[in-house]
């Protein structure tokens, strides 16, 4: 009995250790961020002065360079929004490639796949110019698009999730004269917990993660105009980094509370679609 | 597949010849056929489509499709007045914008042909069953039957356009850029740029070429290195998750819900925040070499000869071979609580009942793993790890933020332009964004594209083709 | 299938619209347009005035422009007055512009990106006048209006905003090179004169010096110096003789050299916000940098606060003064620009001599107007007299960007010391410098 009780704390010391390298990163980024020194401190882990003068910064006196309630709020619209369409869109094609069966199926699916490989980098000044064809450069509407138009071809994890749902699920409900929509939406979706969340997520973090794309779209100079992403990259730049990086530690704990929050809410669905597992079972 | 084509074909020469007069009509109206058969508001729609794909067509693609053989000819010339301080600037052709709307026209007039085509077929279909007294679909009907058998069309109707717009319609784009000569001296709006076959492609093999001195090189090295660094990085955040979401999960650890919470927090925040930090944290002057250094790490390495006499300082992201295990141990700190979270989710679903037959059989827990969980794991987490390969392989993140400050040490390198630890797609954006290199990046791109999908396909083709998805849907 | 037609319809419809709305803006295209190819024209008294009339009275509506510069705040907010100024100087014109925050390092990559959709002036470093030019991003001066800008510019500020003989942007500052700043409560004059005092002096207590060895646009300095050149050539392409053998001193005595002071261990090749950190921290009293580092430095130093030419290095046993690159920043006019004539006087505006001097103070820029430079307030900041110093040693930046990879790899070479043979590395440099 002794060693399962060793094994046991074994177990929980090695967690401990691991929770602590995943954990160091965001310590340091959190007290940077209630540092009085606004540069960079390489040389040390804990700031010499305290201050929590950068969160005050942050939201009460917006400048040329930082203006993070404005940052904040067009990051939050374009990541709700892509957040619906792309979940919708994966759900609904991996829906379609996974419970129905048509011509030309399989043919889709290598397609998608193979296009997925092209890299996206290169693209870049092409979707721009297709996105001025619209007159969509500059606004949140075409950061939307380009962040959920192509969210189709993420469908691949989604439908593998659906292949192993019983096809008899859906046959008993086609016999009681559901069509595919009512399948798709009573039967399917609430057994997918875990797949649906683990989209929303994934949905939702992008546009807070891209500054790329975002900074290419974005031709505005006014830091009222961009993201939460584009705003904080660009304060590490060359010759901001010196006067801003602790503001920009700021900037990051506080983008992680909406995510954080996210995931908290979503860690419940989570346990259901564990037990929800069990219907399977 | 000729066969296909054949029937394709056959079949529109059949309805052409034997549909009567409102068949016929439908060549030039499309929607009259519906129309006198009495599906009108079918009949309306598609006649008000071909309407306006032929005002599109004619008001706006046509002339861009025109030029698209010499991708303009006009250059732009503007003049001054000095005595109105007003500017005025010829009727000039933009190659990128002819290029984009050709393109996009050319795609147009397929899809419309592609619908002339079954529209007439369709046409001729209706009449037959007009004529054989068989029940034609009211619009009602229509529609319910794209929610019942044909509900894949509503729902990859949106998906699709979207893909259309975002990835096909640039993609093509940026593959025909690899046959011209769009590069820093022939920039539009204002320069012109036009068709100049295969030589980028011949530049990239010859080695020698004064443009590309080193490139077929520097070429080989990082597509090596692109394909290591796909591979590495996702089999090691793949089973460090699912290793860490055992571990989590094991009925013997308590506290579930912190410990997953606490790695879950490590994803909350912004990647490239992280990433940056991530690179501050180890830079030459970085906190972590400042603890090296105190624990007096750095002075050992040195003397058992792992770093050479001079080194201050341990150089994790400033030096060949330690930048490149380094992005993959940092990429490993970003990848496994995803992983994790995934493996959580899909772990959970393994059917206990086959296990528990497995069990009643007699079979050993060996048995049951590689018989039973194994195919079942590849088999669901199957496509995230392709996805995951392929992210991997596009992964520019990790690489551009971590390694922005890195100075190459190798002059091949240097003088193409890249760095040791570029994956092909920040070579790819480097070309681009810094050096304006658009036809040589489009060449590289299009080797890439077809090594990655050869690559992919014979790699995963069992795990699209093997046809066992009707296995597991038992 | 009708489903997807109809969005298609949709999708074509959208286009269309956007188009006439994008098409409608140029009407004003005559067939007959030459570029005007010659140098500045001299324009008399009226003839300038009656330009300025006819613009104002063919003006209708609002007149938008946008204004791209420097994100730092004290530079926002003194360009901001400057443009409520020039409204004011024209009080019949009715005026919209935004004044955008836009890194200089990387204006010319913004505005490559789309030239159409670009500010409609933009301040950027000299170095990035040629790719604008070859891009034909830039309106050319061909008249002034209100002043002249190469009588009332340095002369090499006004070269460095010509190509091929035509001026092609408003001179604006001169500040954009790099010196020495130092801690005077350390280092003594004579210490800083040479670098081998310098680390010398260093080592002695203990402390560092500071450069961004392994950065080709520092490492200039020492090639240059010791007479080795580097330019872009008409064609485009990059000259080089870095590995000259031929030379009074030849690529390998200068490598050798730069090799020598990166070895000493008082030298640390670190970049800007790393040597900010450590002058903070009091360990290293001096380090080549530019002026954007200043208000680092002064609260770093405190009243040791002194900044001066760069030092001279030792190459086979002479002393050589370092060189360095010259930097400028222009104003120039999008030639995309919808109001050409506006954008051109307000440029003209914002870089005159008053416009300089609230510049330069505000900013703590050194003007390139020979006047405004004069100023007390300019002439009093330590930064920038060591860099006008300086600038009598100081280069036109003329390189393609071919020399900051190869030149980068150099650097970093030489810094590590770690190479066989100098003239083998120095050949590979140059063959990707002058590729």
């Amino acid at each position: 009995m002794k060693t399962k009780s060793d094994n046991h704390v074994l177990r929980h010391v090695f967690l401990g250790i691991l929770a602590a390298i995943w954990l160091l990163p965001i310590l340091w980024l959190l007290v940077t961020s209630l540092s009085a020194y606004k540069g960079i401190n390489t040389m040390s882990f804990f700031p010499q002065k305290w201050s929590f003068d950068n969160y005050v910064q942050l939201f009460a006196r917006p400048d040329t360079v930082a203006n993070f309630p404005a940052w904040f709020k067009n990051s939050m619209l374009i990541g709700t929004f892509t957040c619906i369409i792309s979940t919708a869109f994966v759900l609904m094609v991996a829906y379609a490639m996974s419970c129905m069966r048509f011509d030309g199926r399989k043919s889709l699916m290598t397609f998608s796949m193979v296009l997925g490989m092209f890299p996206g980098v290169l693209s870049m000044i092409a979707v721009y110019f297709v996105m001025k064809l619209m007159g969509l450069t500059n606004s949140i509407t075409g950061l939307i698009v380009i962040y959920s138009a192509g969210s189709g071809l993420g469908y691949l994890i989604c439908k593998g999730f659906f292949d192993t749902i019983p096809a008899s699920m859906r046959e008993s409900a086609r016999i009681e004269g559901a069509n595919e929509l009512r399948i798709f939406i009573k039967v399917i979706i609430p057994l997918s917990k875990p797949i649906v969340v683990y989209t929303v997520i994934n949905a939702f973090l992008a546009p807070w993660m891209d500054f790329v794309m975002a900074k290419l779209m974005i031709r505005s100079k006014d830091p009222s105009d961009w993201t939460v992403a584009m705003g904080l990259y660009n304060l590490v730049q060359k010759n901001l980094v010196g006067d801003y990086f602790s503001l920009f530690c700021a900037g990051g704990i506080i983008v992680s509370i909406p995510i954080s929050i996210l995931f908290v809410l979503m860690q419940r669905f989570y346990v259901d679609g564990i037990t929800g597992g069990a219907v399977k079972g | 597949m000729i066969d296909k084509l054949e029937d394709y074909y056959t079949e529109l020469h059949t309805s052409v010849k034997k549909g009567d007069l409102w068949t016929r009509l439908s060549l030039l109206i499309m929607g009259i056929g519906y129309i006198v058969r009495g599906q009108i508001i079918k009949g309306i729609l598609i006649t008000l489509a071909e309407i306006g794909f032929f005002t599109f067509t004619f008001g706006f693609s046509m002339h861009y499709i025109l030029k698209l053989s010499t991708l303009g000819t006009v250059q732009r010339e503007e003049h001054l007045d000095l005595v109105t301080l007003t500017k005025t600037v010829n009727d000039y052709d933009n190659s990128l914008m002819i290029l984009l709307c050709g393109i996009i026209g050319i795609l147009m007039i397929l899809a419309f042909l592609h619908l002339y085509i079954v529209n007439i077929k369709k046409v001729y279909k209706i009449q037959l069953r007009k004529e054989n007294g068989k029940h034609i679909n009211s619009f009602y009907e229509d529609v319910k039957s794209l929610l019942g058998k044909k509900f894949y069309i509503v729902l990859l109707a949106l998906p699709s356009l979207g893909v259309i717009v975002i990835n096909i319609i640039p993609i093509i784009f940026m593959a025909c850029i690899a046959f011209t000569n769009y590069d820093i001296d022939h920039q539009p709006p204002t320069y012109l740029f036009t068709w100049v076959g295969f030589d980028n492609f011949k530049s990239l093999v010859t080695l020698g070429d004064s443009t590309t001195v080193t490139f077929g090189y520097v070429f080989i090295r990082i597509l090596i290195w692109t394909i290591l660094w796909a591979f590495f990085s996702t089999i090691t955040s793949y089973f460090g998750g699912i290793f860490l979401a055992k571990l989590i999960n094991d009925r013997n650890t308590k506290w579930k819900k912190m410990w997953r919470t606490l790695f879950v927090i490590a994803i909350t925040i912004p990647q490239f925040v992280t990433l940056l930090l991530i690179g501050k944290m180890f830079g030459d002057f970085g906190i972590v070499n400042s603890f090296c250094e105190s624990i007096g790490l750095t002075k050992l390495l040195v003397k058992i000869g792992v770093l050479n006499a001079s080194s201050t300082c341990i150089p994790f992201l400033s030096s060949p071979g330690w930048i490149h295990i380094m992005v993959i141990l940092i990429n490993l700190w970003i990848g496994v609580p995803y992983q994790m979270l995934s493996a959580t989710g899909i772990l959970m679903n393994i059917p206990k009942e086959q296990l528990e037959s497995a069990k009643i059989d007699g079979a050993s827990d060996m048995q049951i793993f590689w018989k039973i969980t194994m195919p079942y794991m590849l088999f669901v987490t199957g496509p995230s790890l392709i996805t995951a390969f392929i992210a991997n392989l596009n992964n520019f993140n990790v690489i551009y933020l971590l390694t922005s400050d890195y100075v190459t040490a190798n002059m091949q390198f240097a003088n193409s332009n890249a760095k040791e630890s570029d994956l092909l797609i920040t070579w790819l954006f480097t070309l681009t964004n810094d050096y304006s290199n658009y036809k040589i990046a489009s060449v590289i791109g299009i080797c890439v594209f077809i090594i990655c999908s050869v690559l992919t396909i014979i790699t995963f083709r069992k795990m699209i083709y093997g046809g066992r998805e009707e296995d597991f849907q038992r | 299938m009708r489903k997807r037609f109809l969005s298609l319809v949709v999708a074509a419809g959208m286009i269309m619209a956007s188009l006439t709305a994008c098409g409608s803006g140029d009407k004003n295209s005559t067939g007959d347009a030459n570029k005007n190819n010659g140098e500045t024209q001299e324009l008399s008294d009226e003839e300038k005035q009656a330009a300025i009339d006819n613009l104002i009275a063919n003006t209708e509506g609002t007149v938008d422009l946008t204004l791209w510069c420097s994100e730092t705040q004290e530079y926002q907010d003194v360009m901001s007055e400057l443009v409520e100024n020039f409204k004011k100087e024209y009080k019949d014109v009715d005026f919209n512009i935004t004044v955008g925050a836009q890194s200089t390092a990387t204006c010319a990559k913004e505005v490559l990106n789309d030239v159409e959709a670009a500010a409609d002036l933009f301040v950027f470093p000299d170095d990035q006048v040629n790719d604008l030019v070859k891009a034909g991003a830039l309106q050319s001066v061909d008249a002034t209006f209100t002043y002249d800008p190469s009588q009332t510019n340095s002369e090499a500020t006004v070269d460095a905003a010509t190509v091929d003989g035509k001026l092609y942007a408003y001179p604006l500052t001169a500040s954009n090179g790099y010196f020495l700043y130092y801690n005077k409560n350390y280092l003594s004059e004579e210490d800083v004169a040479s670098w081998d005092n310098l680390l010398a002096a260093a080592n002695k207590q203990g402390k560092t010096v500071g450069m961004e060895f392994s950065g080709a646009w520092f490492l200039y300095g020492f090639f240059a110096g010791a007479g080795l050149e580097v330019y872009m050539q008409e064609d485009g392409k990059n000259y080089c003789n870095w590995n000259a053998t031929d030379t009074e001193y030849t690529g390998a005595d200068v490598a050798t050299a730069v090799t020598n002071i990166c070895k000493d261990e008082a030298a640390v090749n670190c970049s800007n916000e790393i040597a900010q950190a450590y002058a903070l921290k009091g360990d290293m009293i001096a380090d080549v940098n530019g002026t954007w580092a200043t208000s680092g430095f002064m609260e770093a130093f405190g009243d040791g606060y002194a900044a001066t030419k760069l030092p001279t290095f030792t190459v086979n046993g002479e002393q050589v003064q370092m060189s360095s690159f010259a930097g400028y920043a222009f104003i120039g006019v999008n030639a995309y620009s919808k109001n050409t004539g506006w954008a051109m006087l307000l440029a003209e505006y914002l870089s005159n001599e008053e416009s300089q001097t609230k510049i330069g103070i505000a900013t703590g820029e050194a003007p390139s107007n020979l006047k405004a430079a004069e100023s007390d307030e300019i002439v009093n900041s330590p930064a920038i007299s060591a860099l006008l110093d300086q600038s009598r040693f100081a280069h036109l930046q003329r390189v393609n960007s071919n020399f900051f990879s190869s030149g980068g790899t150099l650097g970093r070479a030489l810094k590590e010391g770690e190479y066989d043979d100098v003239q083998k590395l120095l050949d590979e440099a140059v063959e990707g410098i002058t590729q």
